[in-house]
């Protein structure tokens, strides 16, 4: 008789160690980040630190790409439209209404809810390339309709947001200063990844490996699928327009460039470079990009080829991303010790 | 009276035509589209990118002094072995793992990605036009229509139906129809399902590079030109149902003319969300689009 039990203790076993995995994988970001904060912050460094910035602000955009492909297995190729939404939001705010960096959070997250619920409800109605087409004509649509409205800057775009300063319990942290906001920002990205892996561990996100699995059996055991595969979509949706809020902070401007497939294909780029389906993966896979493109951008500006060849290598080679690579040598360094305590 | 028939002889009927002449060049985008769908299932991002490649091949062969109506028939027949290329060399090794919507269209698009970069190396970034051969316009019906236009329709139609005679007519077609039904049992009884599918895709694209010919003279040839038509085209397939023909030939016809109609009395800014949000109904009351795939009934 096969012990079913015992299956399902290694099965649990795997997924642990697994995600041990990618929290070391996680650590080591941090602290490659926290000394690259360090080495700038001794070198006086403004530029890289602001690049760094603007990585991990993709990075939030990319998450939210990751959590839609690799989690629920939706492909979305608008995700850049709460991305630009929230930054013409949190601009418009700033520029307006009020300078208080909750409030402009608090009102862009809770703007994002209904709006995506609205979206996601009739896009998750169709299934794999009607979901991905439908996603790619919603950013198109409305980032031409913002491209052609003079009253939110048309093509120019909204400049001369004010520069804000982040209040918290003990001390503010005003945005420009880099370093202060480059930190912010790391905190906040970290935070972002631990939380959705706790999520993921949650009742609710155990659902969504099983979908992966068998989407057809789920509803059988009492299931809504739709309704998961919403509500995941509206909480990438809030991620993305969370941090498509941060962008004018940081860049002091927003341009319909945001809401463009190009914002879209590049924060896929990131999810495949990294990793799909690990969330820390696209982080990396941000930075990976950021440093790709200023390296190969110093020698021509025609650094696509390059990004885009590196790219059908890695959907032809390495489907798992830079994550799936360092994940097995972890793994494995991981299992090698434990052997060597055992003995 | 006189001034209703006035308005429908010289307002409406002659942006119907010239609907019409955008119709046509959009059923052109999108038949290639659907074939490549109908057969392989692969959404080809970079279909846009092909269509700008014919243009650009046009304009390398008109600088080499061939004419421009030898372009035609020359310039989709050199996009045939390319796009067999790529079918054979990148598509393929994945076409047989898991989730190969999604990891063939994000194969197109890092084609689509290098394609327009190396389009801007080569050709460079300013937009080039080649010269008109049919200048000047004619009465129809006591319309008056550019002379270049009333070919693009003419075009259009011969180019649907030869689509249509070669996929439901031919020997070839019957192929197709049967891999795109069943491709292991068209596989044992005798069909080459592999050569076929390469040679559909070919197809596909050499029809995108016709169409980048056949529109050059109007809206000239520039490394993203393809991003203007591309949307529509994706709208069209949706709407006709991914992977048929009559679907893209019907649901292109009658997007465009309602963009062109619907565009004398709102600003044209707004008839493209008019259009994706016609596209969004047809999904909610038909998710997978008013006709089915071909080879499938």
């Amino acid at each position: 008789m096969v012990d079913v039990k015992s299956i399902l203790m290694r099965v649990r076993a795997d997924e642990k160690q697994s995600l041990s995995a990618l929290r070391l994988i996680c650590a080591g970001f941090t602290f490659a980040a926290l000394v690259f904060a360090l080495i700038a912050v001794a070198l006086d460094d403004t530029f890289y630190l602001r690049l760094a910035s603007e990585a991990l602000i993709l990075a939030g955009m990319a998450i939210s790409v990751d959590l839609l492909l690799g989690i629920t297995g939706l492909l979305s190729l608008g995700q850049a439209l709460f991305f630009g939404l929230g930054a013409y939001s949190s601009a418009l705010l700033l520029i307006h209404l009020t300078q208080n960096f909750w409030l402009v959070v608090v009102t862009v997250v809770a703007g994002a809810v209904p709006v995506s619920l609205i979206f996601g409800w009739i896009a998750i109605r169709s299934r794999g390339v009607y979901f991905a087409l439908i996603t790619f004509g919603y950013a198109q649509v409305i980032s031409r309709i913002i491209y052609n409205t003079r009253s939110v800057g048309a093509s120019d775009g909204i400049v001369g947001v004010p520069l804000i300063s982040i209040p918290l319990p003990f001390f503010e942290i005003p945005i420009n200063d880099p370093v202060a906001f480059f930190l912010f920002l790391l905190v906040v990205i970290v935070a972002i990844v631990l939380a959705l892996w706790w999520l993921m561990d949650t009742p609710f996100g155990r659902v969504f490996p099983a979908m992966r699995v068998n989407e057809d059996r789920l509803p059988f055991i009492g299931y809504n699928v739709r309704a998961y595969m919403i509500a995941m979509y509206v909480l990438a949706a809030v991620i993305a327009a969370l941090f498509g809020a941060l962008y004018p902070m940081l860049r002091g401007f927003v341009s319909p460039e945001l809401m463009f497939f190009e914002m879209s294909g590049n924060a896929l780029i990131m999810v495949i470079l990294g990793g799909v389906g690990t969330i820390i993966g696209p982080v990396l896979g941000a930075i990976i990009l950021t440093i790709i493109k200023s390296i190969v951008g110093s020698f021509t500006e025609h650094h696509l080829i390059v990004i885009g060849g590196i790219f059908i290598a890695l959907v032809l080679f390495f489907p798992k991303g830079l994550t799936g690579f360092l994940r097995l040598r972890v793994e494995a360094l991981m299992r090698r010790r434990r052997e060597e305590i055992q003995s | 009276m006189e001034q209703i028939i006035d308005y429908i002889q010289f307002v409406l009927a002659s942006q119907m035509l010239n609907g019409l002449a955008i119709g046509a060049a959009v059923i052109m985008m999108a038949l290639g589209l659907t074939i490549i769908f109908g057969l392989l299932d692969v959404i080809n991002m970079a279909h846009g990118e092909f269509y700008a490649i014919g243009g650009f091949v046009l304009m390398a062969l008109l600088g080499l002094g061939v004419n421009f109506w030898v372009c035609i028939a020359l310039v989709p027949a050199l996009l045939l072995p390319f796009g067999y290329a790529i079918e054979r060399t990148l598509i393929q090794p994945i076409f047989h793992k898991g989730d190969r919507h999604i990891l063939t269209l994000l194969l197109t698009f890092g084609l689509s990605i290098i394609f327009q970069d190396l389009l801007k190396i080569i050709f460079g970034p300013n937009p080039l036009r080649p010269e008109n051969l049919l200048p000047g316009g004619s009465e129809i019906f006591g319309i008056f229509m550019p002379n270049y236009r009333l070919f693009l329709i003419v075009a259009g139609g011969a180019i649907v139906a030869a689509v249509w005679a070669l996929i439901y007519k031919t020997n070839f077609g019957a192929m197709v129809r049967s891999a795109a039904f069943d491709k292991n049992m068209a596989g044992s009884l005798g069909v080459p399902v592999r050569l076929i599918y390469a040679g559909t895709f070919a197809l596909g694209i050499s029809l995108a590079g016709l169409s980048g010919v056949l529109l050059a003279p109007i809206y000239t040839v520039f490394p993203t030109m393809g991003h203007d038509f591309i949307l529509m085209a994706f709208t069209v397939v949706i709407v006709g149902g991914l992977g048929s023909i009559t679907g893209a030939v019907l649901a292109g016809i009658l997007l465009t003319q309602i963009q062109a109609i619907a565009s004398l009395y709102i600003s044209p800014v707004w008839t493209e969300p008019l259009i994706f949000g016609i596209m969004v109904m047809v999904l909610v009351v038909k998710p997978q689009g008013l006709f089915g795939k071909f080879g499938h009934g």
